[in-house]
């Protein structure tokens, strides 16, 4: 029997390669910072980082979220939806006044978690695969959104949206600190409490899981409710970055999110990620946008040359298949 | 317990088809009922003209689903074929001859080349033909922005002609999924399909040659890609690189109902076939009785869980 | 002697951290039968699937029939005859049993067509030729384990195969079983080809080997003849000491303490149809029996994952209704299941996290788990249990399997204070690790656990328990007990009561459930 005489030293050699792993994502942030850096002298001008971090947060949340779902087996196809149907909700109340504020978040939140509930519904009791039941929630709530506001929606907002987009506090913007708070609050929960213990357990074995005591179902309803508040609250942030209510808040952010995510090591076979490094994943895709933009080509150059770095970013520190 | 209730019980497929079959069936009632020209030949015809598109995007997405893969960049490769095509023609509407082939090699090149990029990178498949989605899409609008170009008459022809009063278009999705089937069901490479799809390991370790077949899978994915463009470019006549935006999330939507799991391994074209049918008949009906395009949506949604919430929730 | 099929020289194998090949000279003759042993975590896997082309070595040759060779994939060494049956089944399980076994060979007729007729007429030719009654059309996740086990033994029997290699293969399969596929290797030696046999059920190798190498911590210790070698000789050499006992003496007064579990009458689906059984507080309950026998289900039935019919489960000396893992667990039961890989690892996950599991209530504080102990928890059990690793973080998946059924010992042993059921307990472990686990096993009983075990292995049931339940078809055909305990009296047992069932009524086929 191998003693267990050099446990230090041995499981530092382990470590080594499961951290290397885990930095090769930064390695890959930083050379991309220096090449923007290198390429647009704008890039690291502090209005154009505040920026860049300004369009990253709702993403960021919606991220903090998917990683939850994708860590049961699962995925979120309906969060973009949710984003703007949450933001034509915001317009519902016709508030003028900043009043209304806490009662638009309070009715985001209960319709996200609601949503959630049906997504997490669907998949863990009724067995439905994710991808259709939150493509059809997708539809579905395009479908409710539309009918509201019979296709144009009015942007009648409290005026103290846009300080979710542009407030400050200490000198720090409001959505990076809502973006801090909701990625640490989370972060905790799923690294540390018992309940993220569960999610890893369910994503990693789900019978075994339920072997071992958990209820499988309920931790899996709660992932999904936990990705559409998450994602409800990055669709008010947005609202407030975009200022002008459309039905197509967010758009696109299902798909980037999970992009995000997946080169965020979060493996899309359950059981296996970490909520900063999907983070660091929004990282590289937001500075792959702004440097696009900075360099000045144009949107097809930027597609193009997106296109490639995701995948080679992808590549650099090879996401395994699921 | 009847011949008839074990084989449903063993065969889980064999019941999406039913449950789907089932919701046809009455989906064609309740067009009738609300209007009493849906079920007339001038309608089905419409309606079988319009499979051709979704169908073959869908087939492709089959292969490689089953396969244990996803394809996300089939919207903007037809995007970019419909560019080629309308403009190649607009060019020289002689070489129809030409750019047909032309088309579909490039389409299955570019399949394959997701294929070998998600072998040799070992980079997740929605990553991989995420980014070539985006990759095509830019391309495309590098060299066109706005739809344009025009066919000749003798190709649009294709999209519209019909034998016996059945589009060709319909006669020629029903003959390429018949031969996709019995391809997938009595050829050992078919079979491969499913053996990857299953257990990618375990496939490798009975000495299949999994790469080979990754690629393949992502190939036929594009060729199928390439025949829709061209029926597409067909119908309407100018090539759109936006055109297929949203027929991604489409192609994989008749997969999975029609009891495709994208875990991979399990399901097959019949299946895919009746999701097809449903989906576009659904759309019809919709269409046809008025109901406004924002309910529409939400009534499609509905169906898709209905015709997958049934029979999943046996799955236990 | 002839020329060897495969010789390995100085082959070495790095992975972070493990090395478990270190430079191993290594081989088989053909017509002959060589068994490979070593503990758990020796690398006799990772030599096999360097032979078997999955994995490549970090240096060293491999020469096979007489040419040097190095395989690029799988797929190369079986084109040139070499059949692996890996410790982990490599089946499809979505797909027919006749598809599986002619994975990669499937009979075409007409056009190139792959035959239906002909693929089920084949397999069930190649099922026949093997002496199995296995239906070629049930997918392979409708059939029990060990006939899964066969089907993957089945696959063997297809092509040309010059040199047939097989790890573990009766770590699922017992009696009968074991028999035909013993048959069938001593026919396919006696056609020359060369076999790899690893099983950690030394019995076997005496019966079927001719020759074996023993490795250790993936260095060679040697090679000799069977007949060359005793029992305890080939122990000491694989273990690196001298193992005095195998199993631990049993207490000197039978218990007689009150009933910790009473099931009177159970029935439970179709395979369990009458079962009346009790363990008592500190006592080791043997349940013995064929394999689809319903042991597994009984057990499931009481751990509360199976519907219960009727009869009664009483634990404790209270009625025990239907109850979750979680309730059962709550109550101090712990339940270890059969199938390693599905129903217990969490492959993904470090070792701590398999290991404190079922017990995240005590290492929780404030609904945060507290890392410092479930680390402290997790050191303990992984030297309790000698499990072989460099740190409690190293993914589970990493280790051998061996290791693997340790960790999972560790984490039942740990958490059921009142009774333990085993389904299994020592599949694939080591002699070593047996005797530790047999020892750990009786502690716990002596410490006042009831232990329910349920083993296809038969020398471990009469080593092991107090006393032994032998089952058949649904039924608990019998108690033995005391000096009556021995594996022919539970043969004897178990097959004559299923001849006089099968005499005494007419026998429709049950669905399998
Ligand atoms: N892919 C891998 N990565 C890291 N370590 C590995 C890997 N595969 C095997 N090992 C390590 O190599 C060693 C040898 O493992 P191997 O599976 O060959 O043992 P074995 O002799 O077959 O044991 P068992 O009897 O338990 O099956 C073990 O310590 C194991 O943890
Ligand atoms: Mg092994």
């Amino acid at each position: 029997m191998t003693p267990l005489d050099t446990p230090m030293q041995r499981s530092q050699s382990i470590s080594i390669a499961s951290v290397f792993e885990r930095y090769g994502l930064v390695i890959f942030l930083v050379a991309l910072m220096v090449v923007a850096a290198i390429a647009s002298p704008t890039f690291l001008r502090p209005a154009n980082l505040v920026n860049v971090l300004t369009i990253a947060a709702p993403l960021g949340m919606v991220v903090v979220g998917q990683t939850f779902v994708i860590l049961v087996r699962g995925l979120d196809l309906s969060v973009a939806s949710l984003m703007a149907t949450v933001a034509v909700l915001a317009t519902a109340f016709k508030a003028t006044t900043n009043e209304a504020i806490p009662m638009i978040f309070i009715a985001a939140i209960a319709l996200s978690a609601m949503v959630g509930l049906v997504n997490g519904w669907l998949v863990a009791k009724r067995n439905v695969s994710p991808f259709l039941a939150t493509l059809a929630m997708m539809i579905i709530l395009q479908g409710a959104r539309f009918a509201y506001t019979g296709g144009a929606p009015i942007s009648t907002l409290p005026p103290g949206m846009g300080f979710l987009a542009s407030g400050r506090v200490l000198g720090i913007p409001v959505n990076l600190i809502t973006l801090a708070f909701l990625a640490i609050a989370f972060g905790i929960v799923l690294h540390r409490s018992r309940l993220g213990r569960e999610i890893f357990m369910v994503g990693s074995n789900p019978k075994a899981a339920f072997l071992n005591g958990v209820a499988p179902d309920r931790v899996v309803i709660l992932c999904y409710v936990i990705c559409s508040v998450c994602a409800g609250i990055g669709g008010l942030f947005l609202l407030g970055y975009v200022g002008t209510v459309s039905n197509w808040v967010g758009q696109g952010y299902e798909l980037d999110s999970i992009v995000a995510a997946v080169m965020g090591g979060v493996a899309l076979s359950g059981g296996r990620g970490n909520v900063f490094a999907a983070l660091l994943g929004v990282a590289v895709l937001v500075v792959i946008n702004n440097l696009v933009l900075l360099l000045g080509f144009p949107i097809e150059m930027q597609l193009i040359i997106k296109g490639i770095i995701i995948i080679g970013a992808a590549a650099f520190y090879r996401t395994r298949l699921a | 317990m009847s011949a008839i209730a074990m084989d449903i019980r063993r065969n889980r497929l064999m019941l999406s088809y039913l449950i789907v079959a089932v919701l046809l069936v009455l989906l064609a009632v309740a067009g009738g009922f609300l209007s009493d020209r849906f079920l007339t030949w001038r309608n089905i015809g419409n309606l079988l003209q319009q499979l051709i598109v979704l169908g073959m995007v869908s087939l492709g997405q089959t292969f490689v689903v089953l396969m244990g893969g996803i394809d996300l960049a089939i919207g903007s490769l037809v995007g970019a074929l419909t560019v080629f095509l309308a403009n190649f023609l607009e060019w020289r509407p002689d070489l129809v001859w030409l750019a047909l082939p032309l088309a579909l090699i490039a389409a299955t090149g570019v399949g394959a080349i997701n294929g070998l990029l998600t072998v040799v990178l070992r980079v997740h498949p929605l990553i991989v033909t995420l980014g070539m989605s985006s990759i095509i899409f830019g391309g495309t609008l590098m060299y066109r922005k706005e739809p344009g170009g025009s066919v000749p008459r003798a190709f649009a022809d294709i999209a519209y002609t019909k034998v016996g009063g059945i589009p060709i278009s319909a006669i020629v999705l029903v003959v390429i999924f018949a031969l996709a089937g019995l391809w997938l069901q009595r050829t050992r490479t078919g079979r491969s399909i499913y053996f990857a799809g299953g257990d990618r390991e375990a496939a490798r370790l009975n000495g299949l040659p999994v790469d080979r077949i990754v690629v393949l899978a992502y190939a036929l994915s594009g060729l199928c890609a390439g025949i829709a463009a061209i029926f597409l470019t067909a119908r309407t006549g100018v090539g759109d690189p936006r055109i297929g935006v949203a027929l991604t999330l489409q192609s994989v939507t008749p997969v999975v109902v029609g009891g495709t799991i994208l875990a991979g391994g399990r399901g097959g074209v019949l299946g895919t076939f009746l999701g097809v049918l449903l989906v576009t008949m659904l759309n019809s009906l919709l269409n046809f009785v008025n109901v406004s395009s924002y309910y529409q949506w939400v009534i499609q949604g509905l169906i898709i869980l209905i015709a997958v919430g049934i029979h999943s929730s046996r799955r236990k | 002697m002839s020329a060897s099929v495969i010789e390995l020289s100085q082959i070495e194998k790095d992975y972070p951290g493990v090395k478990p090949l270190d430079k191993v000279d290594f081989a088989v003759q053909p017509g002959e039968i060589h068994a490979l042993l070593g503990e758990n975590g020796a690398g006799k896997s990772t030599l096999i699937r360097v032979m078997g082309g999955v994995t490549k070595p970090n240096s060293g040759t491999i020469t096979y029939l007489g040419k040097p060779v190095s395989w690029q994939s799988p797929k190369a060494a079986r084109a040139a005859g070499i059949h692996v049956i890996h410790q982990e089944l490599a089946l499809f399980p979505e797909l027919s049993v006749a598809e599986n076994i002619l994975v990669d060979a499937q009979p075409r007729g007409m056009l190139g067509l792959i035959s239906n007729r002909a693929r089920h007429a084949r397999a069930a030719e190649i099922l026949a030729q093997l002496g199995v009654d296995i239906p070629t059309h049930a997918k392979i996740d409708e059939l029990p384990l060990a006939d899964q086990q066969m089907v993957e033994i089945a696959k063997a029997l297809v092509g040309d195969v010059r040199l047939l290699i097989l790890d573990e293969p009766t770590a699922v399969i017992a009696g009968r079983e074991v028999d035909l596929l013993f048959e069938n290797m001593r026919r396919l030696r006696n056609e020359g080809v060369g076999i790899v046999y690893v099983s950690h059920r030394l019995e076997e190798i005496f019966e079927i080997a001719d020759r074996v190498t023993i490795l250790k911590d993936g260095q060679l210790v040697g090679t000799s003849p069977v007949s060359a070698l005793t029992r305890e000789e080939m122990i000491t050499k694989m273990v690196g000491r001298r193992l005095s006992q195998i199993y631990p003496p049993r207490r000197a007064a039978p218990a007689d303490g009150p009933d910790v579990l009473s099931v009177r009458n159970l029935r439970a689906g179709p395979r369990v149809r009458d079962v009346s059984l009790n363990v008592r507080v500190g006592e080791i309950v043997g349940v013995a029996g064929m394999v689809g026998s319903g042991r597994t289900e009984v057990a499931e039935a009481i751990f509360g994952t199976r519907a219960v019919d009727s009869g009664v489960i009483e634990f404790d000396g209270k009625p025990f209704e239907r109850k979750l893992p979680k309730g059962s667990i709550g109550h101090g039961l712990g339940f270890l299941t059969e199938s390693r890989k599905d129903d217990g690892l969490f492959l993904g996950l470090p070792i701590s996290a398999n290991i404190v599991a079922p017990d995240l209530d005590a290492i929780t504080k404030r609904g945060l788990i507290d890392r410092k102990q479930e680390r402290a928890v997790a050191t303990r059990q992984i030297q309790d249990f000698s499990v072989a690793t460099p740190s409690p973080d190293v993914k589970i998946g990493n280790l051998s399997g061996g290791n693997q059924q340790k960790v999972l010992f560790s984490r039942w042993s740990r958490i059921a204070s009142k009774l333990l059921i085993l389904d299994e307990p020592t599949r694939g472990v080591d002699i070593g690790a047996k005797v530790e686990i047999y020892r750990i096993v009786r502690r716990l009983a002596d410490s006042g656990v009831g232990v329910l075990m349920i083993s296809s292995e038969l020398p471990e049931i009469v080593g092991l328990s107090d006393r032994v339940f032998v089952m058949a078809q649904g039924h608990v055909v019998g108690e033995i007990k005391g000096d009556a305990l021995s594996e022919e009296a539970i043969m004897d047992l178990a097959v004559r009561s299923v001849e006089d069932r099968n005499a005494g009524m007419d026998q429709h086929a049950e669905p399998v459930g």
